[in-house]
């Protein structure tokens, strides 16, 4: 979970969270008043506390505060992504804040939220409108917040598919199918990334290899929305094919690192080689 | 003299480790400095003209990586990387509206290239491109 | 052959440099009981040359730019041919540079040789320490990643704790009200330019001071280890029917020189790592804190000393107290006796700072 912020940073240069003093004790103040906060400037975590809606809302009783915390756990939080992000609304001005001419959207009601996460997420949405769940939405059919949870929405994996959540609403048979057909290409994508990021972590330049593998996970992942079991094979094959391309590209790096440590344990033997020497050569000046 | 023996054989190994040693430091500093080839600039796609019909996009692979050519509505063509500026999804074509949409996220561009909302922080790469007889002939 | 003598001839009639090398290399003589902790001298001077030769050639392909430094770090550690072992051995070479001045600093402070007349090898030895911490603190900015950013954003602002003019200093040395660009500006002209032409101006006085004076006796293996100056007049301690400089002791340096490089290649080539935490391949950011940011070994004591008082005044007055007490320890100690085992109160002290430097370090590095 440290992909601090290959992605985040670009969110980052939106207006939301870039703000400086001028306004800061003109926030603070007001949110004395709102919320009694005055302590928690100082314990909330550094993206967020450039934001007004956390400055209140951490210190609201259940309902109103409860959001602030999951949000801190979610895929959004890590990547920077803030409450005004979905919500709208303005989060350097607190007094307006919420008003609607501010762009203040509230929560969606039960069937627009596909619409409210879709306006990012536009190709799942795509998926997700065209597949059984989406067609059911009018008659109470699943929104996604119902497998994904809100504002702990959590980077979509397998596990997303189990018995336990499917079988709120019908029985497990058909997804089993369709989560064993994923299975293994899901385990690869999860390889793949704990060895790119270990490559990351070492100062490799990953950022092409991550990129790939971020938008051929956004397309096999795209495929959980779909509920048609043929197509989610055939489709998880070709996108294995594609695994299979960065797992070559992470292979050299492999050998790379190998031929390195080779090289490495020679130019060692030399050194000590050439110490033996000199030693040697000492003695024989006694 | 056995010991003077020993001394010039010690100092021969010496001083050749030494200088194996310098080779092993200057072959990396040599390559270090050496001037890059640059590599990449090879590969050449051609698609026939007829293929691109006006207010239609075509994707293509160029250089290991996904292009995509297009015939705006005035006639004229545009020929671009379809990888998002974002995070690297590819870009899909929206004939309805005329311009690019990445699917990830939500970034739009116009036919050019040029992103017009969402988060891609730098339009989209334009690929040189030249027409003659029909085909038009990228890189 | 014959053509080199013929050369070496035609030099030394015009130059005299037979009488250079009789004079400075072969009848140099140094003590009969000269020991391998002599050639830690030898192997900084090597360090130092890698650490110069290195950096110019890094100096190459980095762009000294707050946008374009991390990025032409990650170019030189991955498409530039042998970029990735250049690199590593600057920033390993920094590390074992430490270690090895630690080592240097130790043995003349056990074997003695830092009592007068050589008070000004010590002062000069111990300023070049100061100026290898300045060295490694701004080089440690410039890769502009996470690490660097936020390293030198503490760093700098412990001189917040001073009273009066302490967060005007903290914005003189940063450039800026926060760590941004402005820093990076002045810490890479320190770090390339000002610091390395003050270290080699240092560098030579010492080496002048060590020529002018002599080398020191070690302590051991003697009957008498008190030290024999005067004080009345100038007087350049010999060794007569001591070791010859070159060949002996030459080859006695360049085993201990190559003993370095082995280990210090062990380390490029199997864990440079071992001085990465995973922030450093982190670009900056400065909305974003790490969770935890910790510094550099070597001041892993000071860190924790500042921690440890409520105050951080009382933490950098005692910091800064211990090392003027070092700077100045050879005016303090005056005492005629070398060897370590008959001062027991001077050892006593040593192995107490040691060990609380050493326990302080730990403490710093797990807290």
């Amino acid at each position: 979970m440290d992909r601090i912020d290959h992605m985040g940073a670009l969110f980052m240069r939106h207006p939301a969270t870039v703000m400086k003093s001028s306004a800061a004790l003109a926030r603070y103040v007001t949110c004395c008043l709102l919320g009694g906060a005055l302590f928690l400037m100082a314990v909330t975590p550094v993206r967020a506390d450039e934001i007004v809606c956390i400055t209140c809302h951490s210190a609201l009783p259940e309902k109103y505060g409860e959001p602030v915390k999951l949000w801190k756990g979610s895929v959004h939080a890590e990547n920077g992504i803030a409450c005004n992000a979905c919500h709208g609304g303005d989060p350097r001005d607190a007094a307006n804040a919420m008003k609607k001419d501010r762009g203040f959207l509230g929560a969606p009601k039960y069937n627009n939220v596909p619409e409210f996460c879709g306006r990012c997420h536009v190709g799942v949405l795509k998926d997700y409108l065209s597949s059984a769940h989406g067609r059911a939405l009018a008659s109470g059919g699943p929104n996604c917040v119902i497998c994904h949870g809100n504002h702990q929405i959590v980077k979509a994996s397998l596990e997303l598919i189990n018995e336990k959540s499917c079988s709120r609403c019908h029985s497990y048979e058909r997804a089993k199918l369709i989560r064993g057909a994923m299975q293994e290409t899901e385990a690869m994508v999860v390889a793949i990334d704990a060895r790119i990021m270990a490559f990351k972590q070492v100062g490799t330049d990953t950022e092409r290899m991550e990129k790939e593998l971020f938008a051929t996970r956004n397309r096999f992942h795209s495929l959980f929305h779909n509920v048609d079991v043929k197509k989610v094979i055939e489709e998880s094959t070709r996108i294995k094919g594609e695994l299979k391309k960065i797992e070559t590209a992470l292979a050299a790096l492999d050998q790379q690192s190998h031929t390195h440590k080779l090289v490495g344990a020679l130019a060692v033997a030399g050194a000590l080689l050439a110490a033996l020497l000199a030693h040697l050569l000492r003695k024989t000046f006694d | 003299m056995e010991k003077g023996g020993r001394r010039k054989f010690l100092g021969i190994c010496l001083g050749g480790c030494v200088a194996g040693i310098a080779a092993a430091v200057l072959y990396p500093v040599y390559r270090y400095l050496a001037p890059r080839s640059g590599s990449g600039a090879t590969a050449r796609v051609e698609i026939p003209e007829k293929d691109v019909p006006e207010g239609e996009a075509k994707f293509f692979e160029y250089g290991g990586s996904s292009a995509v050519l297009v015939r705006k509505r005035d006639g004229s063509l545009v020929a671009l990387s379809a990888v998002c500026t974002h995070l690297g999804c590819i870009v899909q074509w929206e004939k309805d509206t005329q311009g690019f949409l990445c699917p990830c996220h939500a970034g739009h561009y116009t036919p050019d290239g040029v992103v017009t909302s969402g988060p891609p922080p730098k339009p989209l790469t334009k690929l040189p491109f030249t027409v003659a007889n029909g085909s038009i002939r990228i890189g | 052959m014959i053509l080199l003598k013929r050369l070496i001839d035609w030099i030394d009639v015009r130059v005299g440099v037979r009488e250079v090398v009789e004079k400075e290399l072969t009848g140099y003589l140094l003590p009969r009981n000269i020991n391998t902790w002599f050639s830690m001298g030898s192997v900084l001077l090597v360090i130092f040359g890698i650490q110069v030769l290195s950096g110019i050639l890094l100096l190459i392909y980095y762009v000294p730019d707050a946008d374009k430094a991390f990025k032409s770090v990650t170019s030189i550690m991955n498409d530039v041919p042998f970029g990735w072992l250049i690199r590593m051995c600057h920033a390993v070479g920094s590390n074992t540079m430490v270690v090895v001045l630690l080592l240097h600093m130790l043995s003349v402070l056990f074997m003695g040789s830092y009592k007068r007349p050589r008070e000004l090898n010590w002062l000069t030895g111990f300023i070049l320490f100061t100026m290898v911490q300045g060295i490694s603190l701004t080089g440690y900015l410039l890769p502009w990643s996470q690490l660097s950013f936020w390293a030198t954003t503490v760093a700098t602002n412990s001189a917040n704790a001073i009273p009066v003019v302490g967060p005007a200093l903290v914005e003189f040395l940063r450039g800026s009200k926060l760590v941004g660009p402005a820093t990076l500006g002045r810490f890479f002209a320190l770090h390339v330019a000002l610091i390395p032409a003050g270290m080699i101006a240092l560098i030579g006085a010492h080496l002048f001071f060590l020529k002018r004076t002599g080398v020191s006796t070690p302590p051991f293996g003697l009957q008498n280890t008190t030290n024999q100056w005067q004080g009345d007049s100038y007087h350049h301690e010999d060794h007569p029917g001591g070791i010859p400089f070159f060949p002996n002791y030459a080859m006695e340096d360049l085993r201990s020189i190559f003993i370095y490089l082995a280990c210090f290649l062990a380390v490029v080539f199997f864990d440079p790592y071992l001085f990465f935490p995973k922030d450093a391949f982190i670009p900056a950011n400065s909305l974003v804190t790490p969770a935890h940011i910790k510094p550099e070994w070597y001041f892993l004591a000071n860190y924790q000393v500042l921690k440890i008082f409520p105050n951080e005044l009382i933490g950098l007055t005692l910091q800064g107290a211990a090392m003027t007490f070092l700077a100045l320890l050879p005016f303090v100690d005056r005492g005629k006796e070398c060897h370590p085992l008959k001062r027991p109160l001077f050892l006593l002290c040593a192995i107490g700072g040691l060990l609380l430097w050493i326990g302080l370090t730990i403490w710093g590095h797990y807290s």
